[in-house]
């Protein structure tokens, strides 16, 4: 048997520090569900799903039961449905999207992604008439999400499509306005949309998958705040450097990461489908003690958006890397922190004490994963200045060859420092302030592309 | 003809007990299988199986051991096994629990949990347990083959907990495995 300290250890970790997996994500290929009618392509998407989806949910629980370790999320992620969609009118990925919806219900998952298209370069036909789906697509549906890359790279940025995403914002936000424009926390828009990524609102089935694939996001921040506080505690601030603290948060992840394999990996067997990849990225939720932010205090600031925040982001971020790397035989997804407004109770409170900045956030996005998430915005921000906004978080992608991606809400009625509520895993925060508004027309209306970046031309 | 002896041997801890008890066994030209030793409060105790010529008894042995000099007498217990080494399966089985107990130091608790394992058929594959200050803490690996609901054994242990005022918890072995061991691999069975 293993040491009984450890065994202690590892009780703890999952007893008190509530280590859990946070989401099991089932890809699934829908290229080849295409048929003569819109008709008939909805009710094969269905079929699949339902087919392939059959016991997802109930295996994830029984796994999680036998090992007494929960699985949080149970969620599903399609090939991209512009693909799926080829030569469909904007009514028709409508009807395509209503039919994800019910597949999803009727797999019992919360979360469904993949009404998404991939734009970076250039946009089809299908795309335009995709992208205008959008709107009316997630007010009608519940469980669907959406994403649209827009920039990667290898091809640059297309500001076409930046520009319609500002105007897709906002519409989306008008037309849940009853809800604080909630349709648009169901809307993400990328710069190199990993295609396996488990996590919502951004995960696709990418086309270079196999035909169905289970990724899995591990366990959140909770964990890694729980362990530096006792450590801290147990071996006293004074005798710790920064390089301790990366060794801690190193050591475990890595035990978090092997938790989150067996189980993906014992789900996967019992399934009968193919293990992608174990995503590292430590994703909050609002619960108290689930927060990123909560750690950057621990480690140091006393609000979140003085200071030092990016760097301690910066070494947070690097130590789960490589903690979680070694842990997993595949790594994958983003695999990054997360620092969603709404969804992190300590970011949204630094929002509301007017400590933390959308610019600090935008500097935050440079050396974490994924973006400006979760943000809501006053519902009289302009089309142009949100695209503005994201064609500036796309640069950042680009130029550092990463992921980043933007979840902008622009509330519809409501200005700066009001709370906007979602619920849930979803949240609550006061909303940002914007500034320098209506100043980046001109900007946006060129269109075009920004031309790929330098250190792309590699061959 | 050879034949296999186990022996536990007890005695005060003190450097070179070892090689007086692995040298005793090669005197007798034992060949050694599989060893087992720890130490607890000082005390040295060492479980052993060693292949013997058919001429060798166990009161040979017994006999050399009293010859090794240390502060207390080597007290050993030989029996010959019943069957061989080489057919007994060492791999755990596949339904391979952990259980640790936790709680204000109090006399009974590991019968307390003997008897919960024993009225369910479950056998106890190892056992450790430590005393520190007031607090008690048991750590038993069991094997839950003959377990129909690990929910079930889950919500009797947490109705014992509460009971007895003990922190239970059940969890799969693999997840020790899983989060302290390097190299084992995961989409294999992991106990081969």
């Amino acid at each position: 048997m293993l040491r009984s300290d450890q065994i202690m250890a590892t009780v703890e970790m999952i007893q008190k520090e509530n280590l859990d997996v946070r989401t099991v994500t089932m890809g699934i290929n829908l290229l080849d569900c295409r048929r003569d009618t819109v008709k008939d392509t909805c009710n094969r998407v269905e079929e699949k799903i339902a087919k392939k989806a059959d016991r997802f949910v109930e295996t994830c629980n029984k796994i999680s039961k036998k090992y007494g370790v929960p699985v949080v999320n149970k969620r599903i992620s399609v090939t991209p449905a512009s693909f799926v969609g080829a030569g469909f009118k904007r009514d028709d990925f409508v009807a395509l999207a209503k039919s994800l919806d019910l597949a999803a219900e009727r797999a019992g998952v919360d979360i469904l992604g993949g009404f998404s298209a991939q734009v970076e370069k250039g946009i089809t036909d299908t795309d335009r008439e995709f992208i205008a789906s959008i709107p009316q697509a997630l007010e009608e549906t519940e469980r669907l999400c959406a994403s649209i890359n827009v920039g990667s790279s290898q091809k640059g940025i297309n500001m076409d499509a930046v520009a319609m995403m500002g105007k897709t914002i906002k519409e989306l936000a008008e037309r849940t306005a009853d809800n604080g424009g909630f349709g648009a926390a169901k809307f993400v828009v990328f710069c190199n949309q990993p295609g396996d990524n488990p996590f919502m609102a951004g995960a696709i089935h990418g086309v270079e998958e196999a035909e169905v694939v289970l990724n899995v996001g591990v366990s959140g921040p909770g964990v890694i705040a729980r362990s530096l506080e006792k450590t801290i505690k147990k071996r006293g601030r004074e005798n710790l450097k920064l390089d301790d603290i990366a060794e801690e948060i190193k050591q475990i992840t890595f035990r978090v990461t092997r938790c989150g394999e067996l189980i993906g990996r014992q789900v996967a067997q019992e399934l009968g489908v193919e293990f992608g990849v174990i995503d590292l990225s430590l994703a909050p939720t609002p619960k108290v003690g689930d927060s990123v932010g909560e750690i950057l205090q621990i480690l140091g600031v006393d609000e979140v958006g003085a200071p030092g925040s990016t760097a301690i982001l910066a070494l947070l971020n690097d130590a789960v890397k490589k903690g979680g790397i070694f842990a997993s035989k595949a790594v994958g997804g983003l695999s990054g922190a997360f620092i969603p407004v709404m969804e992190d109770a300590v970011l949204a409170d630094a929002v509301g004490k007017g400590a933390l900045t959308l610019e600090k956030l935008e500097a935050m996005t440079c050396v974490c994963s994924v973006g400006l998430d979760m943000i809501p915005i006053p519902g009289n921000v302009d089309a142009a200045t949100i695209s503005a906004i994201i064609a500036d978080e796309m640069a950042l992608g680009m130029i550092n060859q990463k992921t980043t991606a933007a979840r902008l809400i622009p509330v519809p009625g409501k200005t700066v420092g009001e709370m906007v509520s979602f619920g849930g895993l979803f949240g609550a925060s006061p909303i940002m302030e914007v500034r320098n508004v209506n100043m980046s027309g001109r900007f946006i209306a060129w269109g075009g592309r920004i031309p790929a970046p330098i250190h792309s031309f590699k061959n | 003809m050879k034949k296999q002896l186990v022996i536990s041997v007890m005695s005060k801890d003190r450097p070179g007990i070892v090689a007086d008890i692995t040298g005793t066994i090669l005197d007798l030209d034992g060949d050694l299988a599989d060893l087992n030793q720890s130490v607890l409060g000082g005390y040295f105790s060492m479980i052993l199986i060693a292949e013997f010529d058919e001429k060798v008894t166990p009161e040979d042995v017994i006999a050399r051991f009293s010859h090794i000099k240390s502060e207390t007498k080597i007290e050993a217990n030989i029996k010959e096994m019943a069957v061989p080494l080489e057919t007994l399966k060492n791999k755990l089985p596949k339904e391979t629990f952990v259980v640790t107990g936790q709680g204000e130091n109090r006399k009974g608790l590991v019968k307390i949990m003997g008897d919960f394992f024993n009225q369910r058929n479950i056998n106890i594959l190892d056992l450790v347990t430590t005393r520190d200050h007031k607090l008690y803490t048991m750590i038993f690996q069991v094997d839950l083959s003959n377990v129909d609901s690990v929910e079930t054994m889950r919500n009797d242990l947490a109705m014992l907990g509460e009971q007895e005022e003990l922190d239970l918890v059940l969890q799969h072995n693999d997840i020790f495995r899983a989060t302290h061991e390097i190299g084992t691999p995961f989409d294999q069975d992991i106990r081969e």
